[in-house]
């Protein structure tokens, strides 16, 4: 029988040439090509964050779980390479011992990240129209459900553009008639459009159309059809013109040698073979209804205005905004973009702030605010009182942006809780505020002072993108690793008999993976959570 | 490569080390950047702050680096494979900077497209 070591050369024994056996070579070119990813992925962080045009959302982050999950992976890069020391001293059951706290160092370090995305996911931000202004916090809960962010449109008047509407939306109005109990007809514009093409091309439109025609998705699909037919046949005869005039032009103007543009400038194209027989197409067919319909979408589905409202498949509706007023819990305020912008206009940035929809119609946020200005007086002096001065005796110390423009949730528990006397550290918690033991301050936001809605995800900014990026693919890692490791440890009985050896370098291999893995995560520590 | 009993025995020992190590490192780097007695610089985060906090991530970096992966023994095939790698990391950080001190040209561009055939 011949030893299989033999037929796979070099994966115990080193080369001549590089002194290495080869699955060695391969895991460091691996790991060169990772470290350039990851370098690419760093350097666009940099990117985003000297670019940013907005207030990079710094120190941010809760610590506490990035804290231990940095404990939780040296941890584990410690333990991996104990399991190799210990297959090395031909100790199976001690590897077993140390790969298996490996693998729940992974599990560990998993669920602390779900529970960090899941506090993300959760809370949610609002920057206010005009003022830029930001609230942060969870969307309240209404008879035990959490308030979702709805536009809510009573509308009367609907034109769908037959190219491109949307199925679900028309649905949704359809059932909204329905509910309702109204009925919704063919506008006269619309009815004398098709009106005007039946007669002044003698085609009969199948079903005829008019005033009397009701709303519904078999009507509209077989109009769209129509028109998609009517569409293609235009285009076709254009073609067919074009095509006739160009050759024409050529044959005519042949041995003149000219360019393109020259003979377009002699083109003759025939406009009437262009139009004739093919009646204008109705694009746009619109619906009145004989009484306002409700109707509820997601905000990224509907841009209201003044009277009227786009979905996002053009269908236009006239009507009006019904109250979609935002419920929030407030945990956070940021006023950092008001006041650069009033810095930019050369205004105070206290009084613009003073003058945000947030300040005047909120008594509970006013107080907090008014509270917040006294503690960054007090900062003041007390940076004062540690720092030195400069040559003009001016303080080297002082508060900034972030103390004076932004109020944390830790701030906010300390002005408003009588019951805590200092304010809370950075740890406290752990994945954020926590919302059943404190009740933040709540706000009815109007509908119309909301320029943008998001729970922090990639859509609230590009920190979170870079972020999710980042942590997701490092998440990746973490356990495409623990499944490779997991493998070595625990469905090795046999090779460890057979080729032990073989198994001290596999698992040295994904060793070098595992603290590979941790060594990016040393650096997306300080870089996400701490800067 | 430790390959003796004794040698990785002693190996361990130094494992454990940096292990700890590590820790203080990971301690240290949070106290800077939440401690105000520890804030060095302006008052908050700053480019000190920055500095620092790299600083302390390229110091646990570079022992996980050294002694857990075995770099401070290696091979000089692995030392070309990964040092190439790595010249390449760092350059990918100066992108932005190359950007901006090196940006397209665009004077006349638009003319000429206009222009075109003229």
């Amino acid at each position: 029988m011949s030893n299989i070591l033999d037929e796979i050369p070099y994966i115990v024994k080193a080369r001549k040439d590089t002194g290495l056996f080869n699955s060695k070579i391969a895991i460091w070119l691996f790991l060169a090509s990772e470290v350039m990813l990851f370098g690419g992925l760093f350097s666009g962080y940099i990117f985003l964050r000297i670019y940013a045009d907005y207030p990079w959302p710094e120190r941010a982050l809760p610590v506490m779980p990035g804290f231990i999950n940095t404990f939780v992976l040296i941890g584990s890069s410690v333990t991996v390479v104990f399991a190799w020391a210990a297959l090395k001293m031909r100790k199976y059951r001690q590897f077993q011992v140390y790969m298996a706290i490996t693998l729940l160092c992974a599990v560990g370090f998993m669920i602390l990240k779900t529970i960090e995305y899941k506090a993300k996911f959760e809370h949610q931000a609002v920057r206010m129209e005009q003022t830029h202004a930001v609230a942060e916090g969870h969307f309240r809960k209404v008879d035990g459900e959490y308030y979702t962010n709805m536009i809510n449109f009573e509308g009367t008047e609907f034109s769908f553009d037959l190219s491109r509407f949307h199925g679900p939306f028309l649905e949704q109005i359809l059932k909204s008639a329905k509910d309702a109990g109204a009925k919704l007809t063919m506008s006269e514009t619309t009815a004398a459009g098709y009106d005007l093409a039946a007669r002044k091309f003698g085609v009969d439109l199948e079903p005829a159309v008019s005033e009397e025609t009701e709303l519904s998705a078999d009507l509209l699909d077989d109009l769209r059809a129509k028109f998609l037919d009517r569409r293609e046949k235009r285009s076709n005869l254009r073609i067919a013109a074009l095509r006739e005039a160009w050759s024409d032009v050529r044959t005519e103007n042949a041995g003149f040698n000219l360019s393109d543009r020259e003979l377009a400038a002699k083109l003759d194209v025939d406009s009437a073979a262009v139009t004739d027989n093919s009646e204008a197409p109705v694009q746009i067919v619109t619906f009145v209804s004989d009484k306002p319909l409700p109707l509820t979408f997601k905000p990224k589905f509907i841009q209201t205005d003044e009277g009227s409202a786009r979905l996002k498949d053009g269908t236009g509706i006239k009507g009006q905004l019904t109250d979609s007023t935002l419920l929030l819990d407030v945990d956070t305020l940021d006023f950092r973009q008001t006041a650069r912008r009033a810095e930019e206009k050369g205004l105070d940035p206290i009084e613009e702030i003073e003058k945000t929809w947030l300040i005047t119609e909120n008594p509970q946020i006013a107080q907090i605010w008014e509270r917040h200005k006294e503690e960054v007086q007090k900062l003041r002096e007390k940076l004062i009182e540690r720092g030195d001065r400069d040559e003009n005796g001016e303080a080297v110390l002082v508060p900034n942006e972030n103390d004076i423009y932004r109020i944390t949730w830790q701030e906010i528990v300390f002005y408003l809780d009588d019951n805590v006397t200092e304010e809370p550290g950075v740890f406290a918690g752990f994945a954020g505020p926590n919302h059943k033991k404190f009740d933040y301050p709540s706000i009815d936001i109007p509908r119309e002072k909301v320029a943008f809605q998001s729970n922090l995800t990639p859509k609230w900014n590009t920190y979170y993108a870079i972020y999710f990026l980042m942590t997701g693919l490092h998440g990746l890692h973490v356990i495409g690793g623990a499944i490779v490791l997991g493998y070595f440890g625990f469905f090795s009985g046999k090779m460890y008999r057979e080729h032990p050896e073989w198994l001290a370098n596999r698992v040295e291999v994904g060793g070098l993976f595992w603290h590979f893995v941790d060594l990016v995560w040393i650096f997306l520590f300080p870089i996400m959570y701490l800067m | 490569m430790a390959d003796s009993v004794e040698e990785i025995q002693k190996a361990k020992k130094t494992y454990l080390m940096v292990f700890g190590a590590l820790l203080v490192c990971t301690v240290l780097t949070v106290a800077v950047a939440t401690i105000p007695f520890f804030d060095g610089g302006a008052h908050g985060f700053d480019t000190f702050d920055m500095v620092l906090g790299l600083f302390i991530a390229t110091v646990k970096a570079t022992l996980v680096a050294a002694i857990f992966m075995h770099l401070n023994h290696e091979k000089k095939a692995i030392y070309w494979l990964f040092g190439s790698g790595i010249v390449f990391c760092i350059a990918l950080m100066f992108l932005t900077g190359w950007a901006y001190a090196d940006p397209i040209k665009f004077e006349g561009f638009y003319e000429g497209i206009t222009n075109w055939g003229k």
